[in-house]
């Protein structure tokens, strides 16, 4: 199990309130903590639209990555004529090195399953889906005892709370390549199909699993709601900022802890990183990865950016997974920045083919400057190449991947060029390094000689 | 009467020659493409072959989305793909073969020689079919059908997907679609350790990315 850091007095603590508990699937502790209130309050006294009102008002966004509001996907899914809704919890945590949602699971099932529950009523859809990653064996294990628990009180089942509401849950372990996550993708998994991405709209709420009204929503997303409609909208909305309330897990790899943590969206950046410690003796803050395998490599400079869904992406990362990695001087941005558009490279779906070939040639790109082998250009390409695919695939895997190498671009343009035009690692990481030429110089195929990209193209490719 | 050919000395030479003359005062037939568009047949639908990248790797990603549209089921890949990924085509060689074989009787009634071919092994299809039957027919339920027919053949069969697709009704091309995205599901024998460890070498697992990214975060060299 993943450690959960330390945090200062004072921080509120929704997500992983009951972290401490000695065993979390224990549903008499779970119900002695409030668990239940809320899905009984939704049920007993608000009815499904004052429901879906109740979470509006507190202003709820979606903790998968995006921050999209969560009452308007539930608004949608309700007001769509149907027959069958679906509700499915988005567990499935694509960045292998996050584990924000599976220590959700593990620490909090039963909030997840009321989440779920609360969901399910408000749309009015009896079956609904939790899944989760196959490899999480032990947030799989105590998700499901949550619900064969609650099923075996009546909580959820044929018959919820004497009310003669009905609300199946599943939990669904799957298994695939980082692509997954992506809400499309899995409706897709759990169909037992191949994951690839759907064209949108029609958006999953009007139109998703087996063509039915589905919401979609990330684990924490839902493990909020039982806690809003406990403590009221009012509670929520005055925790984080106006715009992005309430709190959100993040994962931090600090200087000397590593760990998830409960923080207030809107937070800034330095404080995050200071949950995992100073730097080490003779070492300082070079870079912070902020949003996983598709971040962005921000600067000390940044360290003042609040976290939230758009002060994040106007500084070129994002939310994304709720990592949060730092590195040190000892670290060179370039090789960073080409490891993850590898790996973005490698986990493109292939459907659409400016994310499958132009994020490759991206890589390929960053490889060439972290082997001395750039040719003349190959920073102007980067920006257009970027500019070009940003926008064009059908899930938004393919503008993040370029983040790595434009975030490393735009605040790390003295240490790109180092190896653009001279070939060599200020951080002495990548080989091979100088060999006293200019880059242009000793490549055959280069178009004249190597100069700096006009900031006007890097702009437009930020933009 | 025409003087036969071979009786005067040197007449073939004198002949080669005359064309060559010919062709070399002949206008330039090269065109400037693409300044200006070539002439081509319009039943022409470029070149029909997988490309390989400078690492020997195939660029086609198997996204499979060319051999879903194909209505007749005619497109076949073959190879090492991008992702390092074995059998990208529908199955060993000799389905090949076999298709190849399969597709000229049906256009000429007549079978071609073909030395590549060899006759698929006998198959055990019962038990697919008991697979089917538990699940229905069901495509809805493929993964699950994909899984019982790993456990019980220890992988999946060439053969046994076509069995599923026929009886179920959906596409081979799907079926194997579904088959390549999970990871937990294989072509080859278990058996085949040496290739798996080579396709994990090449595909980057969490685990090596999760190494790769905590050494690159402290700067070590690679
Ligand atoms: C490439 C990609 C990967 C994603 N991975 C995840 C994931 O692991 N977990 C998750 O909750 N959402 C993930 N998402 C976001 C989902 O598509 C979706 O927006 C989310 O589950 C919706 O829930 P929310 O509104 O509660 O955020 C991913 C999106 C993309 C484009
Ligand atoms: S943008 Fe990339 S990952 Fe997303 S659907 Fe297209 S190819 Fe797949
Ligand atoms: S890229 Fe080759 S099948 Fe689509």
């Amino acid at each position: 199990m993943t450690a959960i850091l330390p945090r200062p007095r004072g921080w509120p603590s929704i997500l992983l309130a009951r972290a401490r508990a000695a065993d979390p699937t224990d549903l008499d502790a779970a119900l002695a903590a409030g668990a239940f209130e809320g899905l009984r309050r939704a049920i007993r006294q608000l009815g499904p639209a004052a429901t879906i009102a109740e979470v509006e008002a507190s202003g709820l966004r979606g903790r998968g990555g995006a921050g999209h509001r969560t009452a308007a996907k539930w608004r949608a899914a309700a007001s769509t004529p149907a027959r069958i809704r679906y509700v499915v919890a988005n567990g499935y945590g694509a960045d292998p090195g996050a584990s924000t949602d599976r220590t959700l699971l593990e620490t909090d099932p039963y909030a997840v399953v009321e989440g779920v529950a609360i969901a399910a009523f408000a749309v009015g859809a009896e079956e609904a889906f939790i899944s989760v990653r196959t490899t999480a064996t032990e947030a799989l294990r105590r998700i499901q005892a949550a619900v064969d628990t609650a099923s075996s009180r009546n909580f959820i089942g044929d018959d919820v709370l004497g009310s003669g509401v009905r609300i199946e849950i599943e939990v669904r372990p799957v298994q695939g390549a980082y692509m997954l996550g992506e809400e499309t993708v899995l409706l897709k998994a759990l169909d037992g199909k191949r994951g690839q991405p759907e064209q949108r709209p029609p958006h999953p709420a009007t139109r998703g699993f087996r063509d039915a009204p589905t919401v979609i929503q990330n684990v924490q997303t839902l493990a909020a709601v039982p806690w809003i409609l406990r403590k009221g909208a009012a509670a929520f909305a005055a925790i984080g900022t106006e715009d992005a309330p309430g709190t959100i897990l993040v994962d931090v790899r600090g200087h000397q802890r590593s760990g998830v943590a409960e923080v207030q969206l809107g937070t800034p950046l330095r404080d995050i990183v200071a949950l995992g410690g100073r730097p080490r003796p003779r070492r300082s803050l070079k870079a912070v990865l902020v949003g996983g395998p598709t971040g962005g490599i921000l600067p000390a400079a940044a360290l003042d950016t609040p976290y939230t869904f758009e002060a994040l992406r106007g500084a070129g990362a994002h939310v994304g997974s709720g990592s949060v990695i730092v590195a040190d001087d000892r670290a060179c941005v370039v090789d960073l920045g080409r490891l993850l558009t590898r790996y973005s490279a490698d986990e493109a779906c292939g459907k659409t083919i400016p994310c499958r070939i132009g994020v490759r040639r991206i890589a390929e790109i960053g490889e060439r400057l972290t082997t001395g082998t750039s040719r003349a250009g190959d920073l102007e390409l980067l920006t257009d190449l970027a500019a070009d695919v940003v926008g064009s695939g059908l899930c938004d895997h393919e503008r993040l991947a370029t983040l790595p190498m434009l975030s490393g671009l735009r605040y790390f343009r003295d240490e790109v060029d180092a190896h653009y035009l001279r070939g060599e690692c200020p951080a002495g990481v990548c080989r091979p390094i100088s060999l006293g030429v200019p880059a242009a110089a000793r490549t055959t195929r280069g178009r004249g000689a190597a100069r700096p990209v006009p900031s006007t193209t890097a702009a437009r490719a930020q933009a | 009467m025409s003087v036969l050919p071979g009786l005067v000395p040197g007449l073939g030479l004198v002949k080669g020659m005359a064309l060559t003359l010919r062709r070399f005062f002949a206008p330039k037939a090269t065109v400037r493409y693409p300044e200006m568009p070539a002439d081509v047949a319009t039943k022409f639908r470029g070149r029909l072959q997988l490309l390989y990248d400078e690492h020997g790797l195939l660029k086609c990603e198997t996204c499979f989305q060319c051999a879903q549209a194909c209505p007749i089921e005619c497109i076949d890949m073959g190879g090492l793909d991008t992702k390092g990924r074995f059998h990208v085509h529908w199955g060993p060689p000799e389905t090949y073969g076999e298709r190849r074989e399969e597709s000229a009787l049906r256009r000429s009634g007549r079978t071609v020689p073909d030395p590549a071919y060899v006759h698929f092994v006998p198959f055990d299809l019962a038990t697919v079919d008991e697979i089917l039957e538990a699940h229905n027919h069901d495509p809805k339920h493929m993964l699950r059908i994909l899984e019982a027919t790993q456990a019980a053949f220890g992988h999946l069969p060439v053969a046994a997907m076509k069995r599923i697709s026929e009886r179920t009704g959906a596409w081979y091309a799907t079926i194997y679609g579904t088959a390549t995205y999970y990871g937990h599901l294989r072509f080859e024998p278990p058996g085949a350790a040496a290739q798996a460890a080579e396709v994990s070498a090449r595909r980057p697992s969490d685990d090596t990315y999760l190494a790769a990214l905590g050494a690159s975060v402290v700067g070590r060299r690679r």
